[in-house]
């Protein structure tokens, strides 16, 4: 066929990094211990950006945490940072939280994408009942309560929560955004509705055929960029291709604690290690190495 | 405990189980194994209709031989039994539809069910410690028929006066506090707290915590010792029931092959 051409929305890490700027609203998905776009987290920290206030999953993982303790978050917007059965929060999230040296956005999952959908709808904000009467309001001055002008009862207004760019994790996507998650995508599609710009990392990068093949899987239609990124959630889980790194976890959390107790020379080495020395994702995989990689796929 | 031959948390699983109905829909946490245990063993029994999701997918779980315990909350591999996908954000289009029945926890509960996930401290600036935050609980335990507060302790530092901050508001500082606030839509405030001690429910005038019962082997004065405030004390307080042995074969053999429930 002749005629004109689609336009490759296909881009590499420091085109997507080229995107973000101190002090932006950025929005990392993926859920608790799963599906985080670590080659961007990775890189907003090799690049040394500052002030960023982060909206993550509503839980969000230790992908959060790593951003804290690297001095990249200013600001972080979930209802938890966790690291599930390994950590039940962050070491340097609490650590920050205690200290006030980073600004927590007091909520809950419900509060948090009631704010994600007043984005998306281009609301100021929407009303949520959940959490009136708790201290959420007290400790998050951005949650209002109001009185409402149909049933007068009070309510919370939760303000637009809209990120400047949104970082997302899936399994496929072709050359034009079409991102398609195995399994739920867990509340990416709202982090997408709610964003300016979009930019996914995709395990496989596919043909335009395989995505129509099923095209009643495409969760993500359209990001605005796309990057290839096998392995690309490591030490997190990919659903349908590999489980979560917990002995990479387990290296992380002791050098998080150790800096947490005033020697924070293992976590500058881990950073040297995994973040900031390698100049790219093929680096840090190679830095990770095939055995383990190999290790942690799904269904052995 | 070396008695009885089931441990406090099988026991505490089966009153769980026991407040399941048939008609009910709940989404029992990862990291919540004791309320995990007794919303699958409700299944197992008098609850075939209940419907079960776990990780992001809604469940056919009846047939399964073995309902295999996942580290992770979001491990791909509970596929295996989905008849049904969460899109997690849509859970709170309705969160009704997911949870008839929800368990929350707390790193300090107070004498008026109120519940705090955020942290401990005068000064939420200078915490003294900070919490995991407060989940899903606020919102979940809102929009549900019933919700149960659970804590794995039961000492003063949990149980409190006054929590230093709400996470999910109980009954306030008592009495109509909750009604005036519109909070009693879908429900009256926590049905009860679980404890490893003791059943402690709210049903007084000013909703203060009163002990349900005692779990066997427990002495009232254990409990009050352990408890940050004055419980109200029924004249006669009944037993906690104990595990059946068809319940417990069920735990052991189908819901947790593991044995984490038996080793505390």
């Amino acid at each position: 066929m002749s005629g004109p051409r689609r336009t490759s929305v296909v881009i590499d890490e420091e085109q997507a990094l080229d995107m973000v700027a101190d002090g932006m609203t950025v929005a990392i998905g993926g859920f608790n211990t799963a599906a985080h776009p670590m080659v961007i987290v990775r890189g907003l920290i090799r690049r040394g950006l500052r002030g960023l206030r982060v909206i993550g999953g509503t839980i969000a993982g230790l992908e959060l945490d790593l951003l804290i303790g690297a001095g990249v978050a200013e600001e972080v917007i979930t209802s938890s940072v966790t690291g599930e059965a390994l950590a039940s929060i962050g070491p340097f999230f609490r650590h920050a939280a205690e200290s006030g040296a980073v600004r927590v956005w007091e909520s809950d999952e419900g509060i948090l994408y009631a704010g994600l959908r007043a984005a998306g709808q281009g609301l100021p904000f929407l009303p949520w009942k959940a959490g009136v009467g708790s201290s959420l309001p007290d400790l998050n001055p951005d949650l209002k309560v109001f009185t409402d002008p149909i049933a007068g009862e009070q309510l919370l207004a939760v303000p637009a929560l809209r990120p400047d760019v949104c970082f997302l994790h899936v399994s496929r996507s072709d050359h034009y955004g079409l991102g398609q998650h195995t399994g739920s995508g867990f509340g990416d599609r709202l982090l997408h509705r709610a964003a300016a710009k979009t930019v996914i990392t995709t395990e496989r990068l596919v043909p335009n055929e395989t995505i129509r093949a099923n095209a009643f899987e495409t969760s993500i239609p359209y990001a605005d960029g796309v990057i290839r990124a096998p392995w690309g959630a490591h030490p997190y889980s990919s659903p349908g291709h590999y489980l979560v790194d917990e002995t990479h976890l387990n290296e992380y959390l002791a050098a998080a604690a150790s800096a947490r107790s005033g020697d924070r020379a293992p976590f500058d080495a881990y950073l040297e290690r995994y973040v900031t020395g390698p100049a790219s994702h093929v680096e840090y995989l190679e830095q990770i190495g095939v055995r383990r990689l190999i290790e942690l796929d799904e269904w052995t | 405990m070396s008695e009885l031959d089931f441990s406090r948390d099988e026991l505490l699983a089966c009153w769980i189980a026991a407040q399941m109905r048939n008609d009910d829909r709940c989404f029992p946490g990862a990291n919540l194994p004791v309320p995990r245990a007794g919303n699958l063993l409700a299944h197992l029994t008098h609850a075939p209709d209940l419907k079960v999701g776990i990780g992001m997918v809604r469940t056919n779980l009846l047939d399964e031989p073995v309902l295999e315990p996942f580290k992770f909350s979001t491990d791909y591999r509970m596929a295996r039994f989905a008849e049904a996908v969460i899109i997690h954000d849509e859970i709170f289009d309705n969160p009704r539809h997911s949870s008839t029945v929800f368990f929350v926890g707390g790193i300090q509960i107070d004498r008026y069910g109120n519940t705090n996930l955020i942290g401990i401290g005068e000064d939420p600036k200078r915490l003294k410690l900070r919490g995991p935050g407060s989940l899903g609980t606020v919102s979940s335990a809102h929009y549900s028929d019933r919700y149960y507060l659970y804590t794995p302790r039961h000492d003063p530092r949990v149980l409190v006066e006054r929590c230093d901050f709400i996470s999910v508001f109980g009954h306030g500082e008592g009495g109509d506090h909750r009604a005036r606030l519109g909070l009693d839509r879908f429900n009256a405030g926590p049905s009860a707290l679980i404890t490893p001690l003791a059943i402690i429910d709210f049903e007084t005038p000013d909703h203060r915590a009163r002990i349900q019962s005692l779990h066997p082997g427990v002495e009232l004065e254990e409990v009050q010792a352990a408890t940050g405030f004055e419980l109200v004390v029924p004249e006669e307080i009944p037993r906690t029931a104990e595990p059946t042995a068809e319940q417990l074969g069920l735990l052991r053999e189908r819901i947790d092959v593991d044995g984490l429930l038996r080793s505390s």
